[in-house]
C-alpha cells in the first residue's frame, strides 16, 4: 500500500515535472515562427536548371562512377572520394584537404547540395558542376586536364556507354572537344551529388510538431535541446547567419577565425572568391550554363566585390554538424564545443574594422554551452557519420541503350 | 555614419520646407500592393516582386516616380542596408527605366533576418532626393 502510495506521488511528480518543463519553455508566438522557418525537411526535390542532365538516371549512374574512379586524375589514385568518404559524413575528418598537396581549407560535406547558390567556403563557384570541375583541374588535388578525362572515356567501355545514355552522344564525338566532355563530366558528377540528402532529424520531429500544435509531440524533445534552441534563436543570434532549412543563410561572413594559412599565406575568403567564380570560364554566366535564359545566374551577374569581402567565409550548414568535425574553413576547431568557446570569447579585434558588425563576445554559461550541444546533436540524422553508399542504378547500359 | 547624418538632414529638411509639400504630384499606378513614400521633391510608389519578401530569395523592386515640379525622373538608384550591422546587399541590383518614370531593380536580395532599411535615390534634372523606408524581414 504505501510502495503503491509513493509510485503515484513519483508518477504525480513526474507528470507535474513534464508539465512545468512545458510551461517553462514556453516559445513566443515570433519564437515559434522562428522554429517552423527550419523546415520542412526534407526540401522538395528540384532539378538544376543550368545542368540538362540534373536528375537524369544515366547522369547519376555515370556521375557516381567517376566520383569513386581514380583514373579522373592521372597519377590514377586520386579521386572525388578521397577527400569525400561516405563514412565520414561525405568529408575526410582532417583539419585541411589533402590531395596531391596539401590544400589550405578544410574538405566540405557533401549533402543537400541544390540548396546553395554558391559552392566551396570562398563561393569560388556559382553551380554545382562548377563546383565539381575545380578539383579535378587543380594542381593540389586530381591535377587533371580535360584531354585527360576524355580518354578516361575512351579506355571504359562502360563509362562511355553511360555517357552516351546521358547526353545523347559519345565522349569521342567529333563535334565536342575535350573541354565540353570535361564540363559534361562534371554536370554528371553533379547530377549524383544531388542525390546526397541528409535525412530526417529530433529536431525536424520538434518542428513538425509545432507546427501541427501537437503538444504531446513536441513535448518529446529534450528539454536541454529546446533550451539551447532558445539561445541559438535568441541571445545568441545565431540565427541570423544560420537560417532557413538547411541552417544557412549561403553567403559570407567573418568570424574572427584568422587569415593565415598553414603556409603562411594570407586567405582571402569571399573577396578571392568573387574574383576568381566572375572571371571563370565556366561560370554560369558562360555559354555552358544550359538554362538559355539565364535566370539562374542573377547570383552571379549582380555579385559586387567590396573590402569587407576579405576574410569572409560561407556560412556552413548545421545539418549533421555533430559528425562533421573538425570545423570553420580551416579545420582550426576541432569539436562543437571549441566552436562555441571560440564565439562566447570572441575576439572582436580579428574582425574586418570595416565588416559587419554582427558578432561580439557572447560570454556563454556552462549550462548555456551544453544547452546548445544538445540542440546541435538534434540535428543529428540516424545514419550519423556513416552516410548510406550510393546505390548502383543495377542496370546494363549496353543491354538498354 | 554618412548614412545617419544624411537621414537626420533630410528629416530636417522636410521640417523646413514643408508648405512645399502642397505641390502634388502622382506616380503613374504600378497595382494595388504599392505603398507610398512622400519626400520633399519626389513622390514615390513602390513594390516588390514577388510579394511578400522572402529572406534569402532573388526579388525585383517595381518603382513609379513622380517630381513635385513636374520634371521628368531621370534616375533612380535602390539599396538596402541593415544599419543595425553595418553592412548592405551582397548583390547590387540591374535597373531598367521604362522613360516615363516606372523602374524595376532587379537583382536584391535581402540574407538575413531584421530590419533593413531600403533607399530610393531619385533625381531629375532640377532636384536630387533619398527617400528611406525601413523594412522588418522574419
Amino acid at each position: 500500500m504505501r510502495f503503491a502510495i509513493v509510485i503515484r506521488v513519483l508518477c504525480a511528480a513526474a507528470f507535474a515535472g513534464a508539465m512545468t518543463a512545458l510551461a517553462e519553455t514556453p516559445l513566443a508566438p515570433e519564437d515559434v515562427q522562428r522554429v517552423l522557418s527550419f523546415g520542412p525537411w526534407p526540401p522538395a526535390p528540384t532539378v538544376d536548371p543550368g545542368n540538362r542532365v540534373s536528375g537524369n538516371p544515366a547522369a547519376i549512374e555515370l556521375g557516381r562512377l567517376l566520383f569513386f574512379d581514380a583514373r579522373l586524375s592521372p597519377v590514377g589514385y586520386i579521386a572525388c572520394v578521397t577527400c569525400h568518404q561516405p563514412d565520414r559524413a561525405w568529408g575526410d575528418g582532417k583539419a585541411r584537404a589533402h590531395g596531391l598537396a596539401d590544400v589550405d581549407r578544410n574538405t566540405p560535406m557533401l549533402a543537400n547540395l541544390r540548396l546553395p547558390r554558391w559552392f566551396g567556403w570562398s563561393g569560388a563557384s556559382d553551380s554545382l558542376w562548377m563546383a565539381s570541375l575545380r578539383p579535378i583541374l587543380d594542381s593540389r588535388e586530381l591535377d587533371s586536364t580535360p584531354a585527360h578525362v576524355r580518354h578516361v572515356y575512351v579506355r571504359d567501355p562502360d563509362l562511355a556507354c553511360w555517357y552516351r545514355r546521358a547526353f545523347g552522344r559519345t565522349a569521342d564525338d567529333p563535334r565536342d572537344n575535350d573541354t565540353t566532355v570535361l564540363v559534361n563530366s562534371g554536370k554528371a558528377l553533379a547530377a549524383f551529388q544531388e542525390t546526397l540528402v541528409s535525412g530526417r532529424t529530433p529536431f525536424d520531429d520538434y518542428r513538425d510538431a509545432l507546427a501541427r500544435g501537437d503538444r504531446a509531440a513536441a513535448a518529446k524533445y529534450p528539454d536541454s535541446a529546446a533550451r539551447g534552441l532558445g539561445v541559438f534563436i535568441g541571445r545568441g543570434n545565431c540565427v541570423l547567419c544560420h537560417s532557413g532549412p538547411n541552417f544557412s543563410n549561403a553567403e559570407f561572413h567573418s568570424t574572427g577565425i584568422g587569415h593565415f594559412t598553414a603556409r603562411g599565406r594570407a586567405d582571402g575568403g569571399r573577396f578571392e572568391g568573387i574574383e576568381a567564380v566572375t572571371t571563370n570560364a565556366f561560370n554560369l554566366l558562360s555559354k555552358f550554363n544550359d538554362d538559355a535564359s539565364r535566370a539562374n545566374a542573377t547570383h552571379t551577374r549582380n555579385v559586387v566585390l567590396a573590402p569587407r569581402n576579405w576574410g569572409e567565409f560561407r556560412t556552413p550548414s548545421l545539418r549533421n554538424v555533430a559528425v562533421t568535425a573538425p570545423y570553420m574553413h580551416n579545420g582550426g576547431l576541432a569539436t562543437l564545443r571549441e566552436v562555441l568557446q571560440h564565439y562566447s570569447e570572441l575576439d572582436e579585434e580579428r574582425l574586418h574594422a570595416d565588416g559587419e558588425k554582427l558578432l561580439r563576445a557572447l560570454k556563454f554559461s556552462d549550462a548555456e554551452t551544453e544547452d546548445l550541444l544538445a540542440f546541435l546533436n538534434t540535428l543529428t540524422d540516424k545514419h550519423g557519420a556513416d552516410r548510406p553508399r550510393p546505390v548502383p542504378l543495377y542496370v546494363d547500359c549496353d543491354a538498354t541503350f | 555614419m554618412i548614412g545617419q547624418r544624411c537621414a537626420v538632414t533630410a528629416t530636417v529638411a522636410l521640417l523646413l520646407f514643408a508648405p512645399s509639400l502642397a505641390m502634388a504630384c502622382e506616380p503613374m499606378p504600378i497595382g494595388k500592393d504599392a505603398a507610398r513614400i512622400d519626400g520633399q521633391n519626389f513622390v514615390l510608389v513602390w513594390r516588390v516582386e514577388p510579394a511578400p519578401l522572402r529572406l534569402g530569395e532573388f526579388f525585383a523592386v517595381l518603382v513609379s516616380a513622380c517630381e513635385r515640379s513636374a520634371q521628368r525622373v531621370s534616375r533612380l538608384k535602390i539599396d538596402a542596408t541593415m544599419p543595425a550591422h553595418n553592412h548592405g546587399m551582397n548583390y547590387l541590383p540591374t535597373i531598367s527605366a521604362d522613360g516615363s518614370g516606372t523602374f524595376t531593380a532587379r537583382g536584391l536580395l535581402l540574407h538575413m533576418p531584421g530590419r533593413w532599411e531600403f533607399a530610393f535615390d531619385v533625381a531629375s534634372e532640377a532636384a536630387r532626393e533619398q527617400l528611406r523606408v525601413n523594412v522588418d524581414l522574419k
